[in-house]
């Protein structure tokens, strides 16, 4: 990548997601669907790296925008499994794309002919994982919906990321466990994003 | 020796071997009293070291045993090992690019993003965003958006600008933002982004950015009069500018900024002279002349004896490297060093060809595709160590070794028991390195030539003007036909046609250009598309095997004449090219020449022909006592 | 952002003391408090399950408070195969307490403690050795470990899975001392060369070390029945019935790959640990050490000779909550005491501090078990494809400084320059050999020369990678096998290591390495619980570094002459 991020972003910048109603099939094929983790946005407001949850969708958003597609939020809530979101989330979508996001960044790209353990793209080391990557994510799902060849987001890998990480990865996958409500379905949400926003 | 009394009385068990640049072939044989011949079995290695040196006795012998294990047979009961006369052939491969672009005083911006913002043209006056305020309103701006900015911010500060009076006719920015900022702007205007090297746009100059609607080009930037119209240029400043012009074509966005001496030149490089001697004289060729100058003194020079070329540069440094390697190759222990002189570039093939490349002073990665000459060359000796790996063959596997024939008229020999051929015939072998040709007139009449450039050159044909850097991939490219993965249920063939599947592709090669390898679809990392991928791939393999194969068949064609050829077989693992032999048909088709693929014995293919055709050099000889057919 | 990156400060005024700590780097290491609700707690949970059995009719029909009817396949499976019924209820019923004290009292044998362990259910090992403190686990891992004599693993690998200097390195690590060593891939399909390079370098080093190919388990069997890899190791298991089922997996179906490579004669362990149920979500509510004690229970019950536990590339879990490490000791003396070889970890990147990875290791290494580590990285761990161990090649010194220091025996020694320089260039001709003798990519001169002084990857030639994997291909094409590899070794010269890959392959006839914590010394005498049974019965009995191997152990790179102090002995 040639382009330095462009990730300024004031700190203030929040976001609430405001529910509209059921998730429905979409229809328009330029779109892709961002599929949000039971307590993103919600019980927690940053990753794992302390990224706000506000500029990672954010970016992600931009990042699809940028390639002209359109970009629709929803939160599943009966799991917290990356897979099954993601794919849920492609189900959903128009061109059967899909970003689906943990609450602590771990983050995959999915396509609804895919099988659910399978994906187009996987971000596993979620400390890893800053706004720049998160726009890159965006603007290659708009790519493949667009049925356009990008090139994967160059993954990284850190050898000491275990000790440092591990153990909170696991608790925070616990706790967006707890947040799961076993019984209701997926649900459309607009992004309200708070203070020092314009446009 | 006398014969084994193994088989029936007066049956000879023979192996013809070829030792070839990249494989080794065994072909086993049964010779009866009467001559005639039974085959037992072939087999195919890898060649151990350079062609015609002792190192490949190691290769020949696995070459043996494997078709003595396929024909039942033990290495006792060989009568006689029949080794191809073959003389060391080294080729190598160069490149030296020799254009570059470069571009002065960040006059152009010209790196077509994928996504640029808005439409239309705008002309003003370079203001960086932070500078907007200070802006008198009434005079055009064209916005610059450094590295750091936000585009919510950056479309804030620029809406904030516009109400206060300030006309904002374009942006350029640093960031892959220009569709996030077009967006949100209260007057949209065109917006070209990933400048990365945004700041050396000078600041207070006139500029003017263009943006075309998806799918199509600019019209006004890349047109020598639309520059003069937007910058009020004279006669002679226009003719400065074009060039400009001619390098934003195609584009769908740019930037052209009016600098007092900016401009973009297209400079050749000099890469140094080539000096071919042969044929009485000595020629000299620029290389940066490019492909069509270099191969008419070779023509000139034909037959060529010698070739150097400029110390320093690629070319120079290959030549001097395959005349190294075939010198240490020739060196044996206990001997005299053999004389650099009895080395000799026998044969170069130029190709032109293109290396997408950044253009120096570019702002934002500008790819230009520069020129470029591959050159292929190729070495020979008079020196041949043949004699010596028959003797380690022989003592290897104990049994009688000996020279059975030279390789080219092996060849035709062996090309013979290809159904539907007859004499006059001329083989060519498409190698990895070299590409050889050889003549069996209707008398019996062999000659032979090699010419330089081969598989190994298209590989990295491909692999350079796709920009792949990876030369497994280039590889793919060659051997395999492409296809574009549309779903994960269907892919579109290279040839238009659809093919479906009940199960699922893999997800790696989803939405890519795949080549379609027998192990399944492999993804082609490029930007190209499928058109062009097969564009270069098909190119790449005409500058090299038809010419080649023209060039070659007119050096053993009678007077130069390739209507005098009735049959020409392809043999060589070339051979088994999709596509390269249709392409040499097709170019063979006009002058009256049965050409196809060699199928040796019937059964094999274009493979195993010199080894069965010492086979049957043996089986014809009319002495076969002693030593054995010698020559 | 790295995960390296220093903590940010908070922006109040700090004292120079706390910058100084706070750029410790222990403090880059991740920490977290328990959650026993989840799974998140090392050994000590109210939630785990109380012990109990009940037998009726020749079969187990209560297990730790459930009924059969209310068995998971971990249950079923464990008190069909592992548990020995005859005793359970009788062994059971025996105080924790006082099963605690067998385990570390001398007097009582370590045969007097397995015909009492045979029978013991999950929840009563549990309660067993949570009531023994670290250096009482020390003391029972002691007298339980299997063999007598402890030893080491290596991990040979490469990051461009440069096949020379594979070689190169295994050569090393044998003449250092890894009585095993392992390999794994960047580029999956440069598998068979590697493996080709481990096994030929390992035997030039030390002939009868054990080499192994970490691989999806099908490709990881082949090399293994074909005799290119002596054995296996990396077959995980998981101590509940979810996770078992997110990895497409059974007890049974890993019993059944146990059996396959028993067929061929082929050692082969099991491989799990502490927190990796709870990484993955499905820890059920139960503590790490109660679900890793149903992995050691099931690897038991399917038959396999050892396991690798010691929580392996989970460490970052347990090494984050309190008594993390006391349960990682103590899962390994739970292999141990139900009469399974045990690899006891050490082989992940665990600690920022080499305080913390020093004494990460001491309960295995004090007291030694049957592999101190199971992967100590004989590559600098830039090269160690198994994303980094505990210890990697410039610890050396160190490990051997700590054996002497402690007068201890981690399997390792000081090996001379000269030697191993000897070793290295060795490896890399007989593989070079080889190579040509299988028609494979050829090896330069340089590149052997290169292998012979190299440190890393970085010190070699680019390998033609094309030439390379199509050549890995080929090996699997034409049924290469560990026999093809002896005859390359005998017809290029290399008589000693051809003689000494032959024996190791020899081995899968006689099925000696099957028996429990097998080892080939360098006489390829096979080490194992048969014949070389720990026999620890308090001081001054079972293994004692003593004799030549201390000697050999004494020798660091600088140690000062006492006859001559202006010299070094060496």
């Amino acid at each position: 990548m040639t382009t330095p991020p462009a990730t300024a972003a004031q700190p203030g910048r929040t976001v609430s997601l405001r529910e509209i109603g059921p998730a429905r099939r979409g229809t328009r094929e330029d779109e892709v669907v961002v599929a949000l983790s039971p307590a993103f946005a919600g019980h927690f407001s940053k990753t794992i790296v302390d990224v706000p949850h506000a500029e990672v969708l954010r970016q992600l958003m931009a990042g699809i925008e940028e390639q002209g597609v359109t970009a629709r939020l929803i939160r599943v809530r009966d799991t917290a499994d990356l897979a099954a979101i993601s794919h849920i989330g492609a189900k959903l979508s128009g061109s059967g794309i899909s970003v689906g996001i943990l609450s602590r960044g771990t983050t995959m790209i999915h396509q609804k002919d895919l099988a659910r353990l399978s994906n187009l793209e996987l971000f596993p080391q979620s400390p890893l994982l800053d706004a720049a990557v998160f726009r890159m994510i965006g603007s290659n799902a708009a790519q493949y919906a667009k049925g356009e060849s990008p090139q994967p987001v160059p993954t990284r890998n850190d050898q000491m990321a275990r000790p440092r990480w591990q153990a909170k990865a696991a608790l925070l996958h616990l706790k967006e466990f707890e947040c799961i409500e076993g019984d209701r379905g997926p649900v459309e949400v607009e992004a309200v994003f708070g203070p020092g926003t314009a446009g | 020796m006398s014969t084994r009394d193994d088989g029936p009385p007066g049956t000879q068990l023979v192996v013809g071997v070829d030792i070839g640049n990249s494989t080794t072939e065994a072909c086993l044989a049964e010779i009866g009293p009467d001559g005639s011949i039974s085959y037992l079995g072939t087999n195919l290695t890898r060649t151990t070291g350079v062609k015609g040196t002792p190192d490949n006795t190691a290769g020949a012998l696995s070459a043996i045993r494997g078709a003595l294990a396929r024909g039942g047979r033990s290495a006792g009961e060989v009568h006689r090992v029949l080794l191809n006369e073959a003389t060391p052939v080294i080729s190598g491969l160069a490149m030296e690019t020799i254009t570059e672009t470069i571009i002065t005083e960040s006059t152009m911006i010209g790196h077509n993003p994928t996504t640029p913002g808005g439409e239309g043209l705008g002309v003003g006056t370079t203001r960086s965003i932070g500078e907007l305020g200070e802006q008198e309103p009434g005079q055009p701006v064209v916005c610059v958006v450094p590295p750091g900015w936000d585009f919510d911010d950056a479309a804030a500060a620029i809406n904030a600008a516009v109400g206060s009076g300030v006309e904002v006719v374009a942006a350029i920015l640093a960031g892959d933002d220009a569709v996030l900022v077009t967006n949100r702007l209260v007057r949209p205007v065109p917006v070209v982004d990933e400048v990365a090297a945004v700041e050396k746009v000078p600041l207070g100059m006139l500029a003017a950015v263009e943006v075309a609607a998806p799918g199509r080009t600019i019209r006004t930037l890349s047109n020598s009069y639309g520059l003069a119209t937007v910058f009020g240029l004279d006669p002679a400043e226009t003719r400065q500018v074009s060039p400009v012009a001619r390098a934003l074509t195609g584009n769908r966005s740019a930037v052209v900024v009016r600098t007092p001496s900016g401009d973009v030149t297209d400079r050749r490089i000099p890469v140094g002279e080539l000096v071919l001697r042969g044929a009485g004289k000595t020629l000299r060729v620029d290389v940066d002349a490019g492909a069509e100058a270099i191969m008419d003194a070779v023509a000139r020079a034909q037959p060529l004896d010698d070739a150097h070329g400029e110390p320093g540069t690629h070319v120079g440094g290959m030549l001097a490297q395959v005349r190294d390697t075939m010198a240490d190759v020739m060196d044996s222990p206990g001997q005299p060093a053999v004389p650099v002189s009895d080395i000799a570039i026998r044969d170069v093939l130029a190709v032109d060809t293109f290396v997408p490349a950044e253009v120096r002073g570019g702002l934002a990665g500008e790819v230009a595709l520069e020129n470029a000459v591959a050159l292929a060359a190729m070495v020979r000796t008079s020196r041949s160590r043949m004699q010596l790996v028959a003797d380690l063959v022989s003592e290897g596997l104990g049994a009688e070794a000996a020279i059975g024939g030279i390789e080219g008229e092996m060849a035709v020999n062996g090309a013979l028991t290809t159904p539907g051929v007859d004499r006059p015939v001329a083989v060519l072998d498409l190698g990895g390195g070299s590409t050889d040709a050889a003549l069996l007139t209707r008398e019996g009449k062999c000659t032979a030539v090699h010419v330089a450039g081969a598989g190994e050159l298209v590989t990295k044909l491909i692999d350079s003007e796709l920009a792949l850097g990876d030369r497994e991939v280039a590889e793919g490219v060659k051997w395999f036909p492409l296809a574009k993965v549309e779903s994960f249920f269907h892919i579109r063939h290279e040839d238009g046609t659809v093919q479906f599947f009940d199960e699922p592709l893999p997800p790696h090669v989803y939405a890519r250009v795949v080549v379609l390898t027998p192990e399944g679809p492999a993804p082609v990392p490029t930007r190209h598309g499928l058109d062009s991928v097969r564009r270069v791939r098909r190119e790449a393999k005409r500058r090299v095997f038809v010419v080649n194969a023209l060039r070659a068949l007119r050096q053993v064609a009678p007077a130069g004449n390739l209507r005098a050829l009735e049959f020409v077989v392809l043999l060589g693992g070339s051979a088994l090219d999709f596509e390269i032999p249709d392409m040499i048909a097709d170019a063979l088709a006009p002058h009256g020449i049965v050409c196809g693929t060699g199928n040796v014995l019937g059964t094999e293919g274009p493979r195993n022909a010199v080894a069965s055709g010492l086979v049957r050099a043996y089986a014809a000889a009319p002495v076969r006592a002693g030593q054995g057919p010698t020559r | 952002m790295t995960s390296t990156a220093p903590r940010q400060s908070t922006g109040h005024r700090q004292s120079l003391r706390t910058e100084i700590l706070e750029a410790r780097p222990v403090n880059l290491d991740g920490f977290v408090e328990e959650w026993p609700e989840k799974g998140l707690v090392a050994m000590e949970s109210a939630f785990d399950p109380a012990p109990s059995v009940r037998v009726a009719g020749g079969q187990i029909v209560e297990l730790d408070g459930k009924l059969r009817d209310d068995f998971d396949f971990m249950d079923t499976f464990i008190a069909n195969h592992a548990i020995d019924v005859a005793s359970a209820e009788e062994s059971n019923a025996i105080p924790s307490a006082e099963i605690a004290r067998m385990l570390i009292n001398p007097s009582v044998s370590r045969n007097a403690v397995l015909a009492v362990t045979r029978g013991l259910t999950p929840a009563k090992v549990l309660d067993v050795v949570k009531l023994m403190n670290v250096v009482e686990i020390m003391q029972g891992m002691q007298k339980m470990r299997a063999r007598r004599t402890p030893a080491n693993q290596g991990h040979s690998t490469s990051a461009r899975d440069n096949p020379i200097q594979v070689a190169a390195d295994a050569a090393e690590g044998a003449l250092r001392g890894f009585a095993e060593l392992e390999t794994t891939l960047g580029v999956l399909r440069y598998a068979p060369l590697v493996a080709i390079a481990l096994q030929v370098g390992g035997q030039v080093g030390r002939g009868g070390v054990l080499t192994q190919c970490a691989l999806e388990e099908a490709t990881e069997l082949e090399l293994g029945m074909r005799g290119i890899t002596a054995y296996a190791e990396t077959i995980s298991i998981y101590g509940t019935e979810s996770v078992f089922i997110d990895g497409d997996d059974t007890p049974w179906s890993k019993a059944f790959l146990a059996a396959a490579y028993a067929s061929r004669g082929i050692k082969m362990r099991f491989t799990s640990g502490t927190g990796s149920e709870v990484q993955m979500g499905n820890a059920e509510g139960k503590s790490m050490l109660y679900l890793e004690i149903r992995c050691v229970l099931m690897a038991k019950g399917a038959g396999v000779q050892g396991l690798q536990n010691g929580s392996i590339s989970c460490i970052g879990v347990p090494g984050a909550v309190p008594g993390g490490l006391r349960a990682v000791a103590a899962e390994n003396l739970v292999a141990s005491m139900v009469d399974l070889e045990c690899a006891s970890g050490n082989d992940q990147s665990f600690s920022h501090s080499a305080m913390r990875r020093t004494a990460r290791a001491m309960p295995q290494l004090l007291p030694g078990t049957d592999f101190v580590c199971s992967g100590y990285s004989s590559v600098p761990n830039a090269d160690n494809m198994f994303a980094g161990s505990n210890f990697d090649t410039e610890d050396f010194d160190d490990w051997n400084t700590i054996q002497r220091d402690f007068q201890v025996d981690g399997g390792l020694r000081h090996v001379r320059e000269d030697e191993i320089l000897q070793a290295r260039e060795k490896a890399a001709r007989a593989l070079q050999a080889v190579f040509a003798h299988l028609d494979l990519p050829p090896i330069t001169d340089d590149e052997v020369v290169a292998a012979t002084y190299a440190n890393s990857s970085n010190d070699y030639p680019f390998r033609d990678v094309l030439s390379d994997l199509k050549g890995a291909q080929s090996v699997m094409d034409r049924g290469i096998t560990g026999l093809d590899l002896v005859k390359g070794l005998e017809s290029s010269g290399f008589h000693d290591v051809a003689e000494n890959l032959l024996t190791v392959l020899r081995q899968r006839v006689s099925g000696d390495l099957l028996q429990t914590s097998a080892v080939l010394t360098a006489d390829f005498v096979p080490l194992s619980a048969i014949n070389d049974p720990n026999d620890y019965a308090g001081p001054g009995t079972g293994y004692r570094l003593e004799g030549e191997r201390w000697e050999q152990l004494k020798k660091l790179r600088h140690v000062t002459s006492s006859t001559n102090p202006e010299t070094e002995v060496g």
